[in-house]
């Protein structure tokens, strides 16, 4: 099997707080192979976003910088490409899908006029040749009277087309890895299974990897290939899909996988619903940190030398970084 | 594979419609601004029949000075304290108190716009040293400061306009780079990153236009204040005492107005009319912009 098309190695990113410096990431490790679909998952401030933007050369600086590792982009490292470099990478052979499609078009252009502008950046064409191709691709992402809609002003189209069109532009220039911020978070539920089946066509139909990060494990179990579990700025489970969902590792991990509440699982004839399942706490702020497990405090199978000192990723094909289950696998 | 995922809205799209065409619909609707943009472009009519069609000179000396309104048929607004027609003088004395306020408003406007769009793009370094000299021009007396420049470089509509311009820019900065400053953060400037915009681009063709609505409505009131400016710098004796202007007009006979009120009058009230359309028309543009306002 060829080599990784993103790896990601040992990132570190850190942001300066009036906290003083935290590091939001804190040397993360990540391979996207060619066509695959990597899930990264975790609760709000883990570093997924950040993880996202450090892949696109985005990281906000200031505050943010990357501190430490590299990102290889079919063997070019792109933390230390220079601008014009990384301009030529983004959208061409990188690209990305922002959480709010509300927000991430440019209210004052229409559809039409954002996709052909991202193809002219990297493509050699005329503004005329443009339009048609991207009337083409919002053909392709299925907007019915792509023609019309193409001149559409984002405030016209509807969460889901927004996300459509978002999609086009991402694809516009048939890029490698395609990077998907929470693309669904925003979507009704239906259209959200759109989306998804969308993704998967354009997966199987121009062969980019896609990089889809979420915090709802029901999508990753309908996605992703392998999957990322990242907590408080550090991937702690990796491995395929399948032995995730099946037989997590970590305990953070069973505890997302438990907080889906499946229709299946109840006791039809139960006169009380259990109650939602959930994972006690939050995730603790940064700047508060300790030397042990970040995820001790909250941790159903906490034991004496947790608290010690970080556990560090073991095993082979499913990597846990933990000190009660890790030893096990 | 379109076909499986055509979304299930059949319904036929509606026609786009721009967010300016939006915004002169609701302009449309609002009957102050309508009326000053009535009154606007009748006083740049009369303007500019002035300008262009009046052939007499206002500068000539046609009749006993201190003609009452009326008194004499040919000359219907009276004359001043050199016996010079007024009607002649608000005809052809229109052209250029507007051109020196528009040329103002476009130099405040230019330099305005790149100062605060540096600044609060980049921000940093960029933005403390831009501030600072920012700062620097807001702290003096604008009025004080446009007549040093005036009387250095020679009075001339020319440098009339130059000095309004550089003596009221800074403002306009400011409202530009709290736009900037508020914009580039938005979704849709990393968005724009993500597809490979360089700054230049994205300076001026995703953040600008976002934040031109305020812009808009600050330019027109600029306008306003320009004319007031030029006749304020002319009631001084500043002006350019070669052209005729309504500023000009005022300070000539201001000595005089004990004794004859109507030259000083009807250019007065030109000037308020004027700058009275103007700020019906910007406020109109800015409940227009402004979509909190515009279901009032």
């Amino acid at each position: 099997m060829a080599g990784p098309l993103l790896a990601i190695r040992d990132l570190k990113v850190e942001f300066s707080t009036r906290h003083g410096p935290i590091t939001a990431l804190d040397g993360i490790s990540l391979d996207v192979m060619p066509g695959e679909t990597l899930g990264i998952v975790g609760e709000s401030g883990c570093g997924k976003s950040i993880t996202a933007l450090a892949a696109m050369g985005l990281v906000p600086n200031p505050p943010g910088k990357v501190s430490g590792g590299a990102i290889l982009f079919d063997g070019e490292d792109i933390t230390r490409a220079n601008d014009a470099r990384m301009r030529q990478l983004r959208g061409a052979e990188i690209s990305m899908i922002f959480q709010e499609p509300m927000t991430s078009l440019n209210p004052v252009f229409t559809a039409g006029d954002q996709i052909a502008e991202a193809i002219m950046l990297h493509q050699n064409v005329t503004a005329a040749e443009a339009w048609t191709k991207a009337v083409d691709l919002l053909k392709l992402v299925g907007i019915p009277e792509a023609e019309r809609r193409a001149s559409a002003y984002p405030h016209e189209l509807s969460g889901g087309m927004r996300q459509r069109v978002m999609i086009a532009m991402a694809i516009s220039c048939r890029p490698k890895v395609l990077i998907a911020d929470e693309p669904t978070t925003a979507l009704d539920v239906t259209v959200q299974a759109q989306i998804f089946d969308l993704m998967r066509d354009i997966q199987a139909e121009f062969g980019v990897a896609l990089v889809l990060i979420t915090h709802d494990m029901g999508a990753i179990a309908e996605m992703a290939d392998r999957v990322a579990v990242m907590y408080a700025g550090r991937v702690v489970e990796e491995g395929n899909a399948d032995a995730i969902l099946d037989h997590p590792l970590h305990p953070y991990t069973r505890g997302l996988i438990d907080c889906i509440p499946a229709l299946g699982k109840v006791d039809a004839n139960a006169d009380v619903m259990p109650p939602l399942a959930e994972i006690p706490g939050v995730v603790p702020p940064l700047h508060l940190l300790g030397k042990g497990c970040a995820f001790a405090d909250r941790c159903p199978l906490v034991e004496a030398g947790c608290r010690d000192s970080r556990p560090e990723m073991t095993g082979d094909k499913h990597r846990v970084a933990c000190f009660v289950t890790g030893s096990k696998a | 594979m379109s076909a499986k995922h055509e979304m299930s809205t059949s319904r036929t799209a509606p026609e786009a419609i721009s967010p300016l065409a939006e915004a002169w619909t609701v302009f449309r609707r609002n009957k102050p601004a309508m009326f000053g943009l009535f009154l606007l472009f009748s006083i740049i009519a009369f303007v500019l029949y002035g300008t262009f069609l009046y052939t007499g000179d206002p500068f000539d000396i046609v009749w006993a000075p201190h003609t009452m309104p009326s008194e004499e048929a040919a000359f219907p607004l009276g004359t001043d304290y050199l016996g010079r027609d007024l009607l002649a003088g608000l005809l052809t004395g229109g052209g250029p108190t507007l051109a020196v306020g528009a040329v103002a408003a476009l130099i405040t406007v230019v330099i305005g716009i790149a100062v605060g769009a540096l600044s609060g793009y980049f921000g940093g370094w960029v933005d403390d040293l831009l501030m600072r000299i920012t700062e620097f021009f807001q702290v003096l007396p604008a009025l004080l400061f446009a007549m040093v420049l005036v009387t250095l470089f020679s009075p001339s509509l020319v440098t009339i306009a130059l000095a309004i311009g550089v003596v009221s820019w800074p403002q306009t900065a400011r409202l530009t780079r709290a736009e900037f400053l508020k914009i580039r953060e938005l979704e849709y400037v990393t968005a724009a990153r993500s597809i490979g915009a360089r700054n230049n681009r994205i300076m001026w063709k995703v953040i600008l236009p976002n934040a031109l609505p305020p812009l808009i409505v600050s330019a027109t009131l600029t306008v306003g204040v320009a004319i007031l400016f030029e006749a304020g710098l002319s009631f001084l004796g500043l002006g350019d005492p070669n052209t005729m202007s309504w500023g000009l007009m005022i300070g000539s006979n201001r000595s005089y107005i004990i004794e004859a009120w109507w030259p000083v009058t009807f250019p007065g009230i030109a000037i308020f009319l004027t700058v009275f359309a103007v700020s019906l028309v910007g406020d109109g543009l800015n409940d227009a912009f402004n979509p909190k306002l515009r279901e009032r």
